[in-house]
């Protein structure tokens, strides 16, 4: 009788089943060489539970060129009103009206970036809303794995002798110490490109020049 | 999906600052950035062109000499993109930096798409960027009447007696008035009215305007150029035309006000300076250079005859000052020519500039002769420093006893310089080798410069040298922070557009025009006549020609802007003033400058 639940959970399923099945690269593989997917999203709130996803940003850093081209935003219809959080992300749920359906976000996502390096400032928000939104979705989430440049930065300044306070490593303190241009900030795309400026110069800043992902991911784990 | 922060660094990048929004979104898409550590080395045949974000970026010839240094906004790539051929030039980071890639696809549909983006690639890469305009470009414009009249209305209604109407001109000290009904403009009165039609008709005290207006006069726009008044004014025979805003009375123009407004016209000036019987009349006159600065700068007269002109006014007044010199002090004993050196001599004189000049006399410089022109010099010197021609710092001037020589000494002393060159000689020397007669004997004149070509002329050694020094400074290859800018006795900082660049082509095409025996002082005369002889390669010359109007003009506008504000000229620019555009045109420039001074090293140490 519920024959027809279990038919609609297998096709969507498999959409993680994919995923998993495409192995994040070697560990001995060289960070020049990998593909990396640099994420920000901006919700509703900080708790994966109760709070929702309203807008993803990305961008790939492919031979460590962030190509513009294949830059998304993309905007999530939450089942509430985003009431408050419209403060920091600037989205009303008036701009929402044309947003697709948070299905739709993460089957594109899944699909297209199986393999890639995950990364993102202060990661575990995102690792934290991208597992639920799985769960929610479909009933089972791959282990996201993200290389977190606020990590990284932590290591760098903490590697160089240096006090660090937590606002030290918020994106745009650290976008100014990189001399790097800033933008708007609490806009997923901006802050996604922002954070792929970041990883690009941490990595060209880092002593080892020929560092592999293994290496990079010890040191995002800290 | 479009980043803005990309987006909005190439909305003010030039040439893309021309395309739309949408536009600059799709060019977005064809970029990739990249971020570059100091010293490493950026691909330079990628077929792409690459785009300067932040960091510095400095450009090697396979020679391993440095080309230029590139950054924010700069370009490289468009070399290869748009000859197809492969470039041996080495790129390296200088400075952490990013760069935008931007792919061939996009770049030559941009090309394709719009005209001034591909024209300013061309013009990039042939060198001749200051050719390129930006596409909204003010047209010429001379004086136009709101520049010359005043909102100052005079006026009567038709139905005031003629009497009230000659008060009212009596009292206002007008000789004409507008006749207005309820805010129209319905006649006019003039002083010729009131005697023609009024005395002259025995009409009595009391007949009312209206009776002998002219009715319905001509009028203009007070946005109209002041000559289309002129032209109104002597088409109809009329001395009085009345000015509108809008269609409404602003003011009345006259054929008086029109010579008042020409007054500051370079012509004029000169003809009050020789009108004038002692320093202090010729004091006054030179109060009015900065006025008349100004008007050659809202009629936009290109720096170089801007130059010229007030390089005219300083001759006037030196020739009027020696007049009232012989004055005062009678006929002088011998023959003698006033000279004067560097910019004066040249015709390229600025606003700040200072005195440099000489006297050349038939015989020797005692007794009797001595003391005449040590009085004529100290006049004429301190006139001219009254007249806002300030001293000479290194004192070069006729009143120092040093430079009142006869043609004997004056050759003598270039001989010195010639022979037995050295460096630092040189370097204070070089400005002694442009020279013009101002007042005096031409033929004296001619003797000594004749004398000093023959002598320069195919004289390896000496050009050898005189080439050296004006190597000594070179011109910026980059804008980078502290590097370039240098500071003044006031500490301000900036590029000094005259040391660095102005003064650089004056001295390189100083040397070739001695190699040649060329008798033209002024610069871009001198290479004029390089070209023709063949001296020079005539496109060189025509680099250099256009690097050195681009700078002249940069120091024009910048003192016409100072004169404005009332700040003190100076020929130090800040870079951060300057537009991409400018900035360009001026690495432009210091490229050809820079490629001129290679060559020259090349060609006077080669046939040594």
């Amino acid at each position: 009788m519920f024959g027809w639940l279990k038919l609609h959970k297998e096709p969507v399923n498999a959409v993680v089943q994919q995923f998993e099945a495409v192995a994040w690269p070697a560990a001995d593989t060289p960070v020049s060489q990998c593909r990396f997917l640099v994420l920000d999203l901006e919700t509703t709130g900080l708790d994966a539970k109760n709070d929702h996803i309203v807008s993803l940003g990305w961008v790939v850093i492919e031979h460590q060129e962030i190509n513009l081209a294949k830059a998304q935003h993309l905007l999530v219809k939450p089942p509430v009103s985003v009431g408050q959080s419209a403060v920091f992300h600037g989205l009303h749920d008036k701009d929402l009206s044309k947003a697709q359906d948070l299905a739709d976000v993460m089957t594109e996502l899944l699909q297209h970036y199986a393999g890639a390096v995950f990364v993102a400032h202060h990661a575990s928000i995102e690792q934290k809303f991208l597992t639920m939104a799985c769960q929610r979705l479909y009933g089972r989430s791959p282990k996201f794995k993200f290389i977190d440049t606020m990590q990284l930065e932590w290591q760098r300044l903490l590697n160089r002798g240096k006090v660090v306070h937590q606002r030290d490593l918020r994106l745009p303190a650290c976008l100014s110490r990189h001399h790097l241009p800033h933008n708007q900030h609490h806009h997923a795309l901006e802050d996604a490109f922002s954070c792929a400026l970041l990883l690009l110069s941490q990595l060209k800043k880092s002593r080892n020049h020929q560092m592999t992902l293994g290496e990079l991911t010890a040191l995002s784990r800290g | 999906m479009e980043i803005s922060e990309v987006i909005k660094f190439l909305a003010k990048t030039t040439p893309f600052n021309h395309l739309s929004t949408a536009e600059l979104s799709q060019l977005g898409k064809h970029i990739a950035v990249y971020y570059y550590q100091a010293e490493d080395k950026v691909p330079t045949n990628g077929r792409r062109l690459l785009i300067v974000r932040t960091g510095v970026f400095a450009l090697y010839s396979d020679q391993q000499q440095l080309l230029a240094k590139l950054q924010e906004g700069d370009f490289y790539g468009y070399q290869q993109l748009l000859t197809d051929l492969t470039d041996a030039d080495i790129l390296k980071c200088e400075e952490d930096g990013l760069v935008y890639w931007l792919d061939a696809q996009m770049f030559h549909q941009l090309r394709h798409q719009f005209k001034n983006v591909d024209l300013f690639f061309q013009r990039l890469f042939s060198r001749r960027l200051h050719q390129y305009k930006e596409q909204q470009q003010n047209s010429r414009f001379t004086l136009k009447l709101h520049d010359v009249v005043q909102a100052h209305k005079i006026s009567i209604t038709p139905q005031q007696t003629v009497q009230q109407a000659a008060l009212l001109m009596t009292e206002k000290r007008v000789s004409s008035l507008l006749v207005e009904q309820e805010q129209k403009l319905v006649g006019i009165v003039t002083d010729r009215d009131l005697r023609s039609r009024v005395l002259a008709q025995a009409l009595p005290a009391n007949t009312e305007v209206a009776a002998i207006m002219t009715r319905q006069p001509h009028t203009i726009d007070k946005n109209a150029y002041l000559y289309e008044a002129v032209q109104l004014m002597s088409r109809f025979n009329i001395h009085h035309l009345p000015v509108t805003e809008q269609g409404l009375c602003f003011s009345m123009i006259t054929a008086t006000d029109i010579i008042r407004a020409q007054q500051d016209h370079p012509v004029y000036l000169i003809g009050e300076i020789h009108r004038q019987q002692s320093v202090d009349g010729l004091e006054q006159c030179s109060l009015h250079i900065q006025e008349l600065a100004q008007t050659l700068g809202k009629q936009q007269v290109p720096a170089h005859e801007a130059g010229h002109i007030i390089t005219t006014i300083t001759d006037a007044l030196t020739q009027r000052l020696i007049k009232l010199a012989m004055q005062q002090l009678g006929e002088p004993p011998c023959v003698f020519s006033w000279l004067a050196f560097g910019s004066q001599a040249r015709m390229d004189q600025s606003l700040n500039a200072d005195q440099d000049n000489a006297l050349l006399l038939e015989k020797e410089p005692v007794g009797e002769v001595e003391l005449y022109f040590a009085a004529l010099a100290d006049f004429v010197c301190t006139g001219l420093a009254r007249c806002g021609i300030k001293l000479c710092p290194g004192n070069i001037m006729a009143s120092n006893p040093e430079l009142r020589l006869s043609l004997k000494g004056w050759s003598g002393r270039f001989a010195r310089w010639i022979t037995t060159p050295t460096p630092q000689a040189l370097l204070n020397a070089s400005i002694y080798f442009d020279l013009r007669v101002i007042e005096g004997s031409r033929g004296l004149f001619n003797a000594l410069q004749q004398d000093i070509l023959a002598k320069t002329a195919n004289n390896d050694l000496f050009l050898l040298h005189l080439s050296k020094t004006a190597q000594e400074r070179t011109a910026p290859l980059g804008f980078l922070k502290n590097f370039i800018l240098e500071q003044d006795g006031k500490h301000k900082k900036g590029l000094d557009l005259k040391k660095r660049g102005i003064s650089l082509i004056t001295d390189l095409t100083r040397v070739y025009a001695l190699s040649a025996g060329i008798s033209e002082v002024n610069t871009r005369l001198r290479l004029k006549a390089l070209a023709e002889t063949q001296v020079m390669d005539s496109r060189d010359v025509q680099n250099l020609l256009d690097a050195f109007d681009v700078l002249a003009q940069l120091r024009w506008d910048k003192h016409l802007q100072e004169l404005q504000q009332g700040h003190d000229v100076t020929n130090l620019l800040d870079p951060a003033q300057l537009s991409a555009l400018q900035r360009h045109q001026l690495k432009d420039c210091f490229a050809v400058i820079h490629e001129a001074q290679s060559s020259m090293r090349y060609r006077f140490s080669r046939e040594l």
